[in-house]
């Protein structure tokens, strides 16, 4: 019993981390059918610039956080303004499906070639929000920063859900990315969408970057990775829905988990992979990936 | 002219991409509750004068809803002035429900209240559209193409027009569902809505429009008012 809880809270803990960043994907896509590629190197920046304030330059943990966050917005806000409101609301640059893939792939090498000059190539871990010994509950064991980071994957998808299916304005982002023309003829700023969803999810991943850089660490290469599992978890809630991504990544994890401890962990990856692959041949609506309307 | 009081006045309004003139300079008046139409081929500037005027894309030239002059190149002052267009094609949100989709086209006012609200707001129009009633849980994507078309009138009703502008409104639908479109289209001229209807087919126009201009490249060619038998 005591294994199994143990496997579980380690499941929900890397679950999460699949959950987050599938969910920022996911509204972004929701909004302009663009994968933000760069969302990992947000969080990177977020847990090793805090991680470098606080450590190096003595500044207070609280204050290193805002200044990480406001700067890790102030970078969104400028790639929105720079490269997406040039290519999209201008019409300047090419607009296909791999052109597109390349403004957020190469915010993300920019970004890891910045931390790379900045911070060099050691491992960072800002300090703990919430510090002391591993929670215990029965057998259950759990580490404070693993409680937060299931705790802030949890509320964010619960908001970003209540956003999307409660409010005009939620639907409103949602018919941005369904048809561009369509929603700017009843008044919907769809730039201003892409530009306030984009900035939002950055400045997410990089307080959960903070908030889960105590476990795992950091260097400049760690992005990449974290926006590929965001990609798989979101590929299991059809790029679109954010909260079935956090919901999808905490199975994932678990089930992953479980793999791990009672199997082998060599099959983690087969068996991810293969539930998603299964999935879009066999069971697309189950994804909401139904066949194209006539 | 109108002889009455106008509600859409458009002076010298030109549209060009890049050294192409779709456009060129067109002046007309549109009289409250009148029914204007606007006929001639394809390729010949109808499509790009009306997206100009709900602000889609850019113009010159001055555009005036009920006196109040339009900023070019802004859709949203358009709405909020009651300028509200129901374009070529429908432009509907495939993946959102057909209720979402007539919601939305209140967005201008509604966009602070919660969905529900929202839906409060605008459901009267589904007096105007009965039959949509029972498919609002349905993607509108899922929907035959007359029934996407009053979907798309539905958006456009919810956003509670003053001048209304349609374009082509029965392309692509077969002659019954294009009769239907033009039955509720005369209803309308009935009552004080503003309407400036693009359509290629002149036979379709005449049904409801109080009078027609042609345009040809670019320009408005002629003046001529409708027998409406």
């Amino acid at each position: 019993m005591s294994e199994f809880l143990n496997l579980l809270a380690a499941g929900l803990t890397s679950g999460a981390i699949y959950g987050i960043f599938g969910a920022c994907l996911a509204v972004w896509f929701r909004v302009c059918n663009v994968l933000n590629l760069a969302v990992g190197d947000f969080a990177m920046f977020g847990a090793i610039g805090t991680a470098w304030l606080v450590q190096t330059a003595g500044l207070p943990f609280i204050v290193g956080i805002i200044v990480v966050l406001v700067g890790v917005g102030l970078t969104a806000w400028l790639f929105d303004w720079v490269v997406l409101h040039t290519a999209f609301d201008r019409g300047a640059g090419a607009h296909g499906i791999v052109s597109v893939f390349f403004y957020t792939f190469g915010l993300s090498l920019i970004l890891e070639g910045v931390a790379r000059a900045m911070f060099g190539t050691n491992v960072y871990g800002a300090p703990s929000i919430w510090s002391g010994p591993a929670l215990h509950v029965l057998d259950f064991h759990v580490q404070r920063a693993g409680v937060l980071v299931i705790g802030l994957a949890i509320v964010s998808g619960l908001i970003l859900w209540a956003y999307l299916r409660f409010t005009v304005s939620g639907r409103a982002a949602s018919a941005c990315g369904e048809s561009v023309l369509g929603s700017r003829i009843v008044g919907i700023d769809s730039a201003k969408f892409r530009r306030r969803i984009f900035i939002m999810t950055a400045v997410l991943a990089a307080l959960f970057g903070v908030v889960e850089s105590p476990i795992t660490g950091y260097t400049y290469m760690s992005g990449p990775t974290l926006s590929l599992i965001g990609v798989v978890a979101a590929g299991f809630a059809a790029f679109r829905k954010p909260g079935r991504a956090v919901a999808a990544g905490l199975v994932i994890g678990v089930a992953e988990a479980m793999l791990g401890g009672y199997v082998s962990t060599s099959y983690n990856d087969v068996l991810l992979y293969a539930i998603l692959f299964a999935i879009i041949i066999f069971r697309p609506e189950v994804l909401g990936l139904g066949p194209e309307p006539a | 002219m109108p002889l009455g009081p106008v509600a859409l006045e458009v002076e010298g309004v030109s549209v060009s991409y890049g050294k192409f003139i779709a456009v060129e300079s067109v002046t007309l008046s549109v009289g409250v509750g009148e029914c204007v139409a606007v006929i001639g081929p394809n390729g010949h500037g109808k499509s790009s004068m009306v997206t100009a005027l709900a602000g889609l894309v850019r113009r010159g030239g001055v555009v005036r809803v009920f006196g109040q002059p339009l900023p070019a190149g802004s859709p949203g002052a358009a709405v909020r002035a009651g300028l509200v267009l129901v374009p070529e094609r429908r432009h509907l949100y495939p993946e959102l429900t057909t209720r979402d989709n007539i919601m939305l086209g209140s967005y201008s006012r509604t966009r602070r209240i919660s969905a529900r609200s929202a839906w409060e707001d605008v459901s009267g129009v589904l007096d105007m559209f009965p039959e949509l009633a029972r498919l609002l849980d349905q993607k509108a994507g899922t929907l035959s193409g007359g029934q996407q078309q009053m979907v798309a009138l539905a958006r456009a009703m919810a956003a509670r027009p003053r001048v209304l502008l349609l374009d082509e409104p029965c392309l692509g639908l077969a002659e019954a569902v294009a009769r239907r479109v033009y039955d509720w289209l005369g209803e309308m001229t009935k009552t004080d809505m503003t309407i400036l209807l693009v359509e290629e087919n002149p036979v379709h126009a005449l049904l409801v429009a109080d009078r027609a201009v042609r345009m040809y490249k670019g320009l408005v060619e002629q003046p001529g008012v409708a027998s409406h038998e």
